[in-house]
C-alpha cells in the first residue's frame, strides 16, 4: 500500500511544476441499472454509480487513477489512445501490460498526459476480459489551454454512444465462443445508449421524464437532450464506447464539420453523417440555428450489417434531441435513404507529419473459422491470440538478453526495434468491418484496398510513398474483404497489443502484440515499475518472469496456452481405419450371405415340401381339435 | 438431387422383391393348372394328399380313353380357361394392392407430411430407422426365396384340395381365381407396407417410377428365372439381390443414426442453424466426427447422392454413423448364422440344433433305406414309409 501514497509524490517530483489530477475509482457492481428503460441489470460502475464519471484533464496535468477492484473478477483500466511514454505497464491491457487487479486490490494508473503531447477526445475502459461491456467505460478528454479550434466554438458537449446488452458479458462470451455457435455469430445488442456530458458530469434527463432510479441523474436516449442557444457554435465530441456495433450519427437540421478524430486535430471538413466504429472518436463543430421554433433530433443508428440478424424486438436506432426551447416541438426528419461511411483517409491533420519510408512490413491476414474444438475463433496469420501466461511486458523486463527473441513472447508476437518504421498491412478476410486499435501509438493510414486480393488497381491500389501528411489515428476500421496499410514509427518502447476493438473478436483471438525495443524497456524501467504489479500477479498465481510460458528461456514455450487450431479435413488416420472397418464388416456380411445360401446344408425340394406339409398338418391338427371340441359341445 | 427425388432405390428393390415372389406364386399356379388338367395329380401318392384330392381325381376320371383328340382340345381349352382365371385373380389382386398403396401414399403425403417439416432430421432418422429394419427382415428372408417354389406348390395344392373338401364342387370352379388373387393380394399388401415404411421419409415423387420399374424388373426376372433357370441360378441371383438390399439397409441404418445426431446438433445450434449446412468447418459437429471431407456431400451433389442411396455414403461420418453401419452388418451375420443353425444346415462348433439332428437322422435313414432298397427293391415300402415326399420318386414310379 505504500506505493499508493508514494506514487503521486514521485509524479509530482519528476517534471517541473506539472499538476496531478488524482482520481479514486472504486470499481463496483451497481444493481438494477436500467439505462434503456427496457431491462434492469447489474452493471459495473465506479464508486457505486453508473455510468462512471467522465474524466477531463488539462494537458498541463498528469492523471493518476487509483483503481480499486471491488468486483468478483479481475479488473484493469486502460486509457485508450494514451502513449504512456515508455511506461507501457500502465497501459491496463490484461495479459500484455499487467496481470489484472485481483478483487480487493488497487492499481495506481499514472497517465503522463502532461508529457505525452496529446490532446483531444479519448476514453478509458476496462481491458480485462470484457468488463467494459458491462459498463466500466467513460470519456477521457484532454483539454489544452490553446486548443486548435478554441476560438471557433462557444461550448462543448460529449456524446457517448454504445450498444447495450441485457445479459452480462461473461455469459455472452460463453455463448459466443461455444460449440453451439460454430458460425461465430456475435451477441446481438438488445438496444443502444446515447448520453451526454459536459465539464465532467453527465447531463440530466429531460424534465418530466421518468428515468429508472439507479441512473436517474443521467438522461439516456430520448430522455437525453443537448441545450443549444441560437447562433452559438458547439464542439460535440462523439465517442463510440460500445462492444460491437458501429454507429451512424447525424443531426437533423444541422451541419457538422469534423475537426478532430481520435485525438488528431484535423483541417475542418464538412460532413453530413459520421460513421463511428467501436472505440473511434470524432469532434465536430455544429452551429446552432437562429430560431428556437423547433427542437431537432439527434440520430445514432447502429450499423446492423455486422449483426447475424436483427431481431424484431430490438430498436437499433436511437433518437435524442437538441433543445432550443422546452416549449418547442421536436422535429424528426424522415429517415435517411442510405448511410455514408466517413472516409478518414481523406482527413488532414493540422500538425504535419510526413510519412517516412518503412523499414519493416508486417502482413497480418485475419479471418474467422470454426476450429478443431468446434468453436469459432479469429486468427491472424493462422494463429489464434491467447493471452500469454506471463504478460509480455514482464517477459521483456525479465528475460535479459533473451528479451529480443520474438519466439519468447509466443507465436502472436512481433519484436520491433526502436526507430523502425513499421508498415502493418492488415487484410480482412472476413465480410464484416473490423476496427483495429494499436495501443501506445497513432497509426498513419497509408493505403486502403476495398478488395485486397484483387488485381484491379481501383479496388487494390498500390501504396503511394512520400505522402506529405497522411491521416493518423489509433483505431482504424477495415472493411470486409479489404485491407489497410498502417504505418507507425516504433519510438515508444513497451509491449503493445494490436487488436480488433470489437470485444467479442478480441476474446476470440483477433489480436497480435508488438514488443518495441525490449532492451530499451529494461533500461527505462529501472526503478520505475511499481512493486504492486508483481504482487498482484503473485496474488492470482501468475508468474512474473520468464517467457510467455513462464520459463527462463528464449525458446521453451511448453505449457503456453495456444489454439484452437484449424480443423483437419479429409482422410485422416481415424477416418481411414473407420472406412476400412466398414468395408471389412460389409465383406464379412456379404460372405455370410453367400455362405448361408450357397455353401453346404442345402435343403432339397423334397425336404421343403415335407416341412411345409408338416407345418400345415400341425396347423390343421390344431384346427381339427378345436373343430372336434366345437362339435362335441 | 433431382434424380434422387425421382427414383428411390430402396423402393425399387422392395417392389422388385415382392413382385418376384408374386411371379413365383403365379408360375406355381400355372404349373398346377396343367397338372390338374392333365390328371398328374395322382403323383401325390402320400396318403393324406391322395385322400383329400379325390374330387380332383374324379374330375380326372371323366376322361375316358378313345376320345383322345377331343379330350386334348378340351384340355387345352380348360387350361386356357383356368390360366385366364389365374391371371385374372392375380391381376385383380395386384390392382387392389396398387389401390391400397396409392391410397396410403396419398393419405400420408397429403395429411401427414407436414409433420416433419420442422424437425426434418429427426423424422428422417425415424423413417430411415424403420426402413432399414424392414429391409433387414426382407433381405434376410429373401434368401429363402429359392425355396418358395416348392413351398408354394405344396401350399397351393393343399389349399386347392381343401377348397373342394370344405365347400363342395361349386366353389372349386373359382378356386383358381380366388387363390392367386388372395396370394397376390397378400404379397401386394406386404409390398405396400414395406414401400410405405420406406417411403415415409422420401418425397412422394420418388415412389411411382421406382415402384413401376421395380415391378417390371420383378416380373421380367421372375419370368426368366422360372422359364430358363435352375434353382442354383436363382440362388446366385438371390445372393446378389440380397447383398444389394442389405447394402442399402446398412446405409439407411447408418443414415438414421446420423440424422438423429444431426438433429441433436441442430437443436444445439438453435437459432444459428442457418449457419450450418454445406461442407467444411462449422457445418458439422467436430465432437465425434470420424471423417469430414470438404466435398462429396450427398445432400448437394447428385452423384454422391446416388452413392449415399446405395451405400450410405456421407462426407461427414460420425462415430455413431460408422458404428451403426458396422453393427448392421454384424446383425446380418448373427441373424444368418442363427437361421442356418436353426434350419439344421450347419453346426456351430460342436452344437447341433433340433432341426439339424432331425435332418441328420433323416438323411442317415435315407442312406440306410437306399442301401436296403438296393438290396430288396421294396418300392411301395419306401414310398409310404419315407416321410420325404420327393418329386423325383413319383416320376420314377410312373416310368
Amino acid at each position: 500500500m505504500w506505493c499508493r501514497q508514494l506514487l503521486p509524490l514521485l509524479a509530482l517530483l519528476s517534471p517541473a511544476l506539472a499538476g496531478v489530477q488524482e482520481l479514486w475509482w472504486n470499481v463496483t457492481y451497481v444493481q438494477n441499472a436500467n439505462p434503456d428503460g427496457l431491462f434492469e441489470r447489474r452493471v459495473i460502475g465506479v464508486n457505486g454509480t453508473w455510468p462512471p464519471p467522465p474524466i477531463e484533464v488539462s494537458t498541463n496535468d498528469s492523471l493518476l487513477v487509483h483503481v480499486t477492484n471491488n468486483i468478483d473478477q479481475l479488473a484493469t483500466l486502460h486509457h485508450h489512445g494514451m502513449y504512456f511514454n515508455s511506461t507501457s505497464w500502465m497501459d491496463g491491457a490484461m495479459g500484455v501490460s499487467q496481470c489484472g487487479i485481483p478483487p480487493g486490490q488497487t492499481f495506481d494508473y499514472v497517465v503522463p498526459i502532461n508529457t505525452s503531447g496529446q490532446v483531444g477526445t479519448y476514453w478509458a475502459h476496462g481491458h480485462s476480459n470484457g468488463i467494459y461491456v458491462d459498463g466500466l467505460r467513460a470519456p477521457l478528454l484532454l483539454h489544452s489551454p490553446n486548443e486548435t479550434y478554441g476560438a471557433d466554438y462557444d461550448a462543448e458537449f460529449t456524446i457517448s454512444m454504445s450498444d447495450w446488452y441485457h445479459q452480462e458479458q461473461p455469459a455472452l462470451s460463453k455463448a459466443f465462443i461455444n460449440i453451439a455457435n460454430p458460425g461465430g455469430a456475435e451477441p446481438i445488442p438488445n438496444s443502444a445508449l446515447v448520453y451526454f456530458s459536459q465539464n465532467g458530469s453527465y447531463l440530466p434527463p429531460i424534465p418530466g421524464s421518468s428515468p429508472s432510479p439507479v441512473t436517474s441523474a443521467v438522461g439516456f436516449n430520448e430522455n437525453a437532450t443537448l441545450p443549444f442557444e441560437p447562433g452559438k457554435t458547439y464542439r460535440l465530441r462523439i465517442i463510440n464506447l460500445g462492444a460491437f456495433a458501429g454507429f451512424y450519427f447525424w443531426i437533423d437540421g444541422h451541419d457538422m464539420r469534423i475537426i478532430e478524430a481520435d485525438g488528431t486535430d484535423i483541417q475542418e471538413q464538412p460532413v453530413d453523417m459520421l460513421s463511428v466504429s467501436v472505440a473511434q472518436r470524432y469532434s465536430v463543430l455544429v452551429t446552432a440555428r437562429n430560431d428556437t421554433s423547433s427542437n431537432w433530433a439527434i440520430h445514432a443508428n447502429m450499423d446492423t450489417t455486422m449483426f447475424d440478424k436483427v431481431p424484431s424486438n430490438i430498436n437499433p436506432n436511437v433518437t435524442s434531441s437538441i433543445t432550443y426551447s422546452t416549449s418547442s416541438n421536436l422535429t424528426i426528419l424522415s429517415p435517411v435513404s442510405s448511410y455514408t461511411t466517413t472516409n478518414d483517409s481523406a482527413l488532414v491533420p493540422i500538425d504535419i507529419e510526413p510519412a517516412i519510408p518503412p523499414t519493416n512490413t508486417i502482413q497480418l491476414a485475419f479471418n474467422f473459422q470454426t476450429m478443431n474444438d468446434g468453436t469459432n475463433h479469429a486468427y491472424i496469420n493462422d494463429v489464434v491470440y491467447n493471452p500469454p501466461v506471463v504478460p509480455a511486458i514482464m517477459s521483456a523486463l525479465s528475460l535479459g538478453e533473451n528479451a529480443t527473441s520474438q519466439v519468447a513472447y509466443g507465436p502472436y508476437s512481433f519484436v520491433i526495434n526502436y526507430g523502425d518504421v513499421i508498415d502493418l498491412v492488415v487484410q480482412n478476410g472476413d465480410t464484416g468491418k473490423h476496427p483495429f486499435h494499436l495501443h501506445g501509438y497513432k497509426m498513419q493510414i497509408m493505403n486502403r484496398a476495398t478488395q485486397y486480393n484483387s488485381s484491379d488497381p481501383s479496388l487494390n491500389p498500390p501504396l503511394i510513398e512520400g505522402q506529405a501528411n497522411p491521416m493518423r489515428r489509433d483505431t482504424v476500421a477495415i472493411t470486409g474483404g479489404g485491407s489497410v496499410t498502417l504505418r507507425f514509427v516504433a519510438n515508444n518502447p513497451g509491449a503493445w497489443i494490436f487488436h480488433c476493438h470489437v470485444e467479442w473478436h478480441l476474446e476470440s483471438g483477433l489480436a497480435v502484440q508488438f514488443i518495441t525495443a525490449p532492451l530499451l524497456i529494461q533500461e527505462q524501467a529501472q526503478g520505475r515499475v511499481p512493486a504492486f504489479m508483481f504482487e498482484q500477479c503473485s496474488a492470482i498465481g501468475v508468474p512474473t518472469s520468464g517467457n510467455a510460458a513462464g520459463h527462463a528461456s528464449a525458446t521453451d514455450l511448453s505449457g503456453l496456452p495456444l489454439g484452437p487450431w484449424f480443423q483437419e479435413l479429409g482422410w485422416l488416420a481415424k477416418g481411414i481405419w473407420a472406412m476400412a472397418g466398414c468395408v471389412l464388416t460389409t465383406v464379412i456380411g456379404i460372405l455370410t450371405v453367400v455362405w448361408y445360401s450357397a455353401m453346404g446344408g442345402t435343403i432339397s425340394e423334397e425336404e421343403i415340401e415335407e416341412q411345409v406339409l408338416q407345418r400345415i398338418e400341425a396347423k390343421k391338427r390344431k384346427g381339427k381339435f378345436f373343430g372336434l371340441l366345437k362339435k362335441k359341445t | 438431387m433431382a434424380a434422387q427425388n425421382l427414383f428411390s432405390v430402396s423402393i425399387f428393390f422392395i417392389v422388385f422383391r415382392e413382385s418376384l415372389e408374386a411371379v413365383i406364386i403365379v408360375s406355381v399356379l400355372l404349373g398346377l393348372v396343367e397338372q390338374i388338367v392333365h390328371g398328374d395329380t395322382e403323383q401325390f401318392s402320400a396318403p393324406q394328399i391322395t385322400e383329400q384330392y379325390q374330387p380332383a381325381n374324379n374330375n380326372g376320371e371323366i376322361t375316358t380313353p378313345g376320345e383322345e383328340e377331343s379330350d386334348a382340345t378340351i384340355k387345352r381349352r380348360l387350361i386356357r380357361k383356368l390360366r385366364m382365371q389365374v391371371f385374372a385373380g392375380a391381376g385383380i389382386g395386384l390392382l387392389v394392392s396398387f389401390a391400397l398403396g396409392a391410397a396410403f401414399i396419398a393419405v400420408w403425403f397429403t395429411k401427414a407430411s407436414d409433420l416433419w417439416l420442422k424437425a426434418e432430421n429427426l423424422w428422417e432418422g425415424i423413417f430411415e430407422l424403420i426402413a432399414s429394419l424392414m429391409i433387414f427382415v426382407m433381405g434376410i428372408t429373401m434368401l429363402k426365396l429359392d425355396r418358395a417354389k416348392a413351398k408354394w406348390r405344396v401350399k397351393l395344392q393343399r389349399a386347392f384340395s381343401e377348397q373342394h373338401v370344405d365347400s363342395g364342387v361349386r366353389t372349386g370352379k373359382w378356386v383358381l381365381f380366388i387363390l392367386p388373387m388372395i396370394t397376390v393380394l397378400r404379397e401386394g399388401i406386404e409390398a405396400v407396407v414395406f414401400v410405405g415404411g420406406v417411403a415415409l421419409g422420401q418425397p412422394a415423387k420418388s415412389i411411382p417410377i421406382a415402384a413401376i420399374v421395380g415391378l417390371a424388373c420383378g416380373l421380367i426376372c421372375g419370368y426368366f428365372i422360372y422359364q430358363f433357370a435352375s434353382r442354383s441360378t436363382l440362388t446366385i441371383f438371390l445372393i446378389v439381390m440380397t447383398n444389394l438390399i442389405l447394402l442399402i439397409g446398412a446405409g439407411l441404418f447408418s443414415k438414421a443414426v446420423w440424422s438423429f445426431q444431426e438433429n441433436a446438433f441442430n437443436d444445439l445450434l438453435g437459432a444459428d442453424v442457418d449457419d450450418s449446412g454445406g461442407n467444411g468447418p462449422g457445418s458439422y459437429n467436430v465432437l465425434g466426427s470420424v471423417w469430414h471431407l470438404d466435398c462429396c456431400n450427398p445432400e448437394t451433389d447428385l452423384s454422391w447422392g446416388i452413392f449415399n442411396a446405395i451405400l450410405g455414403w456421407t462426407n461427414s461420418a460420425t462415430q455413431g454413423s460408422v458404428l451403426s453401419y458396422v453393427f448392421y452388418w454384424l446383425m446380418v451375420v448373427v441373424a444368418l448364422v442363427r437361421m442356418k443353425f436353426k434350419e439344421g444346415r450347419t453346426k456351430l462348433l460342436w452344437l447341433e440344433s433340433a432341426a439339424g439332428t432331425r435332418r441328420r437322422l433323416a438323411s442317415e435313414k435315407q442312406a440306410e433305406d437306399t442301401a436296403d432298397e438296393k438290396g430288396s427293391h421294396n418300392l411301395p415300402l419306401s414310398a409310404t414309409e419315407s416321410p420325404v415326399i420327393s418329386e423325383a420318386l413319383p416320376t420314377e414310379i410312373t416310368q
